[in-house]
């Protein structure tokens, strides 16, 4: 009696009904419905040791929905034992102990001492529980991307998107088919939510970053896990527009804590231990993206592609526009409020009169080309490539961001990275 | 960090435990003493008195000399491993029990004590797996599901303590062994002497030598013999074999079945019933005892689902062993373990002489 109380709470309160994709115990994924998109994750599942946790988490629960509570119970125990740290996995737990002895009302319901002093720290914990439980719920539609990534050039063979809204970083794999996805984790954004602003506003900046560095883990402190990996806020949109503060990374859990809370951060985003390894394994330093999103569009590919469609036109304009020599008709695609590195329109047209003039008006080729599109208010294009000219074999890897005006798309950044 | 035992002090539970705790080690008591003479009962009875008097290295000197001539005699073990417990030694007392659970694993008694040793040490991991195993002795322990409740309630609370990362578990003294303590004392007062003639074994078909205390369970025929007197136990034996060959084990399994379908049904007649004069009940208790256990035990529970899954029935003439997986439901309580039951055909029945649980 008591045992099927606590399934039924469990089931209604996550709202856990046994999806196909959160089965990661499948023998047969071919019978499984719910389509490519929960192969797809089970695919990532199996990647690795990353997730791994919170896939048996998910067992957990699946098998308390079921009223399997002997076997649930076996199963969390494994869990804390591999995981002692793993705050909501001790959580769930104690409740199917407790359910031995008495009647458990609700997930987490730990004894009254223990709700005055903790209240909060078990509001969170249901918290992670809920996100954890939404992200798997509700999958991104098979073969979708977010609509930020409209090009990536496949010297980028990775990409990642956060979506805020459900606590969640998704790993892409830039394929010859496309992009895939191949992983997807739990992670924390700030206490105070989103959207930085300013230093120490205890929010994580929305946006398109870059990964900018690898901290090695030794020179870091315990409280930043198995390692860290910076990004560039504030980025060229961010200065743009008066935002301060710096140091957001992506970095690892203090030894204590397997997890964070879904708000639980000064900004950075943070990722249990083993996922962490796994995104810095994969990652390449200043060129992976890191989309920070409250909450991701999911798009196909070919959708993404054509809704850059206007801004290709006008980057080649750009190109064709370069390539003919004519200082004033490529000016005319900067915009008045151009900023490179500190320098204003006026200040930096000097140092492109000096690059057509090498240029002896030869065509250019826009090599390993990336578009990244932000809209918010505005609606900005982050471009990386490679300008070759014509004859010659390299040239230097530039990115500008253009800004839409109405029907036009201005430069507002262009500056050489590489 | 109190409030984990408040059910722990509360009236009503100490009743409860207290009743359940006098069952079970009277139970033990008889046990072991139906393995002796009187003469041991009171050697017995002397360390019990010397125990309860806290005249500690008085009752292990006892204990000691008496354990020195009959070194395996599992109660007077036991009762050195509650001196030892109650004289602070408890690595000791862990040692004493460890190695009675592995002497007489069909004894729930000494892995409770060992469980309760455990949880004063606060290993709730090894009290648990103690306390199942007790259970898995003798699924109708009572005293064992109260203290693996309690258990359960330790882990959960040291479990919600990680989830909450509060400190303040590794502060909370086990308040357990005044329990233990409390666990003790009856047991210590009453080893109930039996008279000597009830020892002496009817007609069995293990002879249990003199030394009876040096030989394991298998030796308890006599605990039948205190409740029914010899002579209205013909106890048939190998005589009643004659029909051997016409055996067929689906008349064996069928008994089985209808054994475990009267458990479940608390049909109680047909239960008791299925057991044969001969049966000796697991952990020696008294015939009368363990009916009135069983009674208690069955007819108490608002629903019993009994199921069997692969039953290997061997049949050997007028004997018969069947071993099976016991899947047992009761109320909140789910237990599953093998069991064997070993029968013996009486007239045209096949009565179950032998219970185990196990193999």
């Amino acid at each position: 009696m008591k045992r099927h109380l606590f399934a039924l709470v469990v089931a209604v309160t996550v709202g856990l009904v046994p999806l196909a994709h959160a089965d990661t115990k499948k023998k047969n994924p071919s019978s499984v419905t719910g389509g490519s998109s929960s192969s797809t994750f089970k695919k990532a599942r199996n990647a690795g040791q990353a997730g791994l946790a919170e896939a048996s988490l998910i067992e957990v629960y699946q098998l308390i929905a079921k009223t399997q509570n002997r076997e649930a119970l076996e199963k969390a125990e494994k869990l804390v034992q591999q995981h002692p740290n793993f705050q909501l996995a001790q959580l769930v737990y104690g409740d199917l102990l407790a359910a031995r002895t008495r009647a458990v009302r609700t997930m987490g319901d730990v004894p009254e001492s223990m709700l005055k002093v903790a209240a909060p720290a078990l509001e969170q914990l249901r918290d992670e529980s809920q996100v954890r439980l939404k992200a798997l719920r509700e999958r991104p539609p098979a073969g979708a991307v977010p609509s930020e990534f409209l090009t990536l050039a496949t010297r980028n063979k990775h990409a990642i998107a956060v979506d805020a809204s459900r606590s969640r970083l998704y790993l892409f794999e830039n394929r010859p088919e496309g992009m895939t996805l191949v992983a997807d984790y739990y992670i924390s954004v700030g206490k105070s939510g989103l959207e930085k602003n300013i230093e120490g506003d205890l929010r994580t900046p929305l946006g398109i970053y870059f990964i900018t560095s690898n901290l090695d883990p030794r020179s870091l402190k315990d409280f930043y896990g198995s390692g860290a990996l910076p990004i560039n806020y504030p980025n060229v949109l961010d200065n743009k527009r008066g935002k301060t503060g710096s140091g957001i990374w992506l970095h690892g859990t203090p030894p204590g804590q397997f997890s964070r809370a879904p708000q639980a951060t000064d900004g950075c985003v943070v990722l249990a231990n083993p996922d962490l390894e796994q995104i810095i394994r994969t990652v390449a330093i200043g060129t992976t993206p890191v989309v920070i999103s409250q909450r991701l569009n999911w798009v196909t590919p070919r959708h993404a592609r054509s809704g850059g469609k206007q801004f290709e036109d006008a980057l080649s304009a750009w190109q064709n526009a370069k390539a003919s020599g004519n200082v004033d008709r490529v000016l005319g695609f900067y915009s008045p409020d151009f900023n490179s590195n500190g320098k204003s329109l006026s200040q930096w047209v000097p140092s492109l009169r000096g690059e057509m003039r090498n240029g002896q008006g030869r065509a250019i080729q826009l090599k390993d080309l990336s578009l990244l599109r932000w809209t918010d208010a505005a609606d900005t294009m982050v471009v990386t490539f490679g300008e070759v000219a014509e004859g010659a074999r390299t040239g230097p890897t530039k990115r500008q961001y253009w800004g839409r005006q109405g029907t036009q798309w201005k430069i507002f950044f262009e500056g050489v990275i590489g | 960090m109190g409030a984990l035992f408040t059910f722990q002090e509360s009236i009503g539970f100490m009743n409860h435990a207290r009743s359940t705790i006098c069952t079970t080690l009277r139970l033990l008591a008889l046990a072991a003493a139906c393995l002796t003479t009187a003469a041991l009962a009171d050697e017995y009875g002397d360390v019990n008195q010397l125990l309860r008097a806290g005249k500690l290295s008085e009752a292990m000197v006892k204990a000691d000399s008496h354990l020195a001539a009959k070194p395996t005699d599992p109660q007077m073990r036991f009762l050195k491993g509650v001196i030892q417990r109650n004289s602070g030694k408890q690595s000791e007392a862990i040692a004493t029990f460890t190695k009675l659970t592995e002497d007489y694993p069909e004894l729930p008694e000494p892995y409770n004590n060992l469980a309760v040793l455990y949880a004063g040490q606060g290993q709730y991991d090894k009290a648990r797996s103690a306390l199942e195993m007790a259970i898995r002795t003798n699924p109708s322990y009572a005293t064992a599901h109260e203290n693996l409740g309690d258990v359960y309630a330790r882990l959960a609370s040291q479990a919600y303590n990680k989830a909450l990362q509060l400190d303040n578990d590794n502060a909370a003294v086990p308040p357990k062994l005044a329990l233990i303590r409390e666990v003790f004392k009856p047991n210590l007062n009453n080893p109930k002497p039996l008279p000597t003639s009830a020892v002496v074994p009817a007609a069995t078909t293990v002879a249990p030598a003199p030394p009876a205390a040096a030989q394991p369970q298998v030796a308890a025929p006599a605990t039948k013999a205190v409740v029914v007197p010899a002579a209205s136990s013909p106890a048939p034996a190998n005589a009643a074999s004659g029909d051997g060959a016409g055996i067929r084990s689906s008349d064996v399994e069928a008994a089985v079945q209808a054994w475990a379908k009267a458990w479940a049904t608390k049909d109680m007649s047909a239960y008791l019933g299925a057991y044969g004069k001969e049966f000796v009940p697991a952990g020696k208790q008294s015939r009368s005892a363990w009916e009135d256990e069983r009674r208690k035990r069955i007819v108490g529970k608002a629903k019993i689902s009994v199921k069997l899954d692969d039953l290997t029935v061997t049949v050997n003439g007028a004997r018969a062993v069947a071993k099976f997986k016991q899947n047992y439901q009761a109320d909140a309580l789910s237990i599953s373990g093998r069991k064997t039951l070993e029968l013996m055909k009486t007239g045209d029945q096949w009565l179950i002489t032998k219970e185990s649980t196990g193999n």
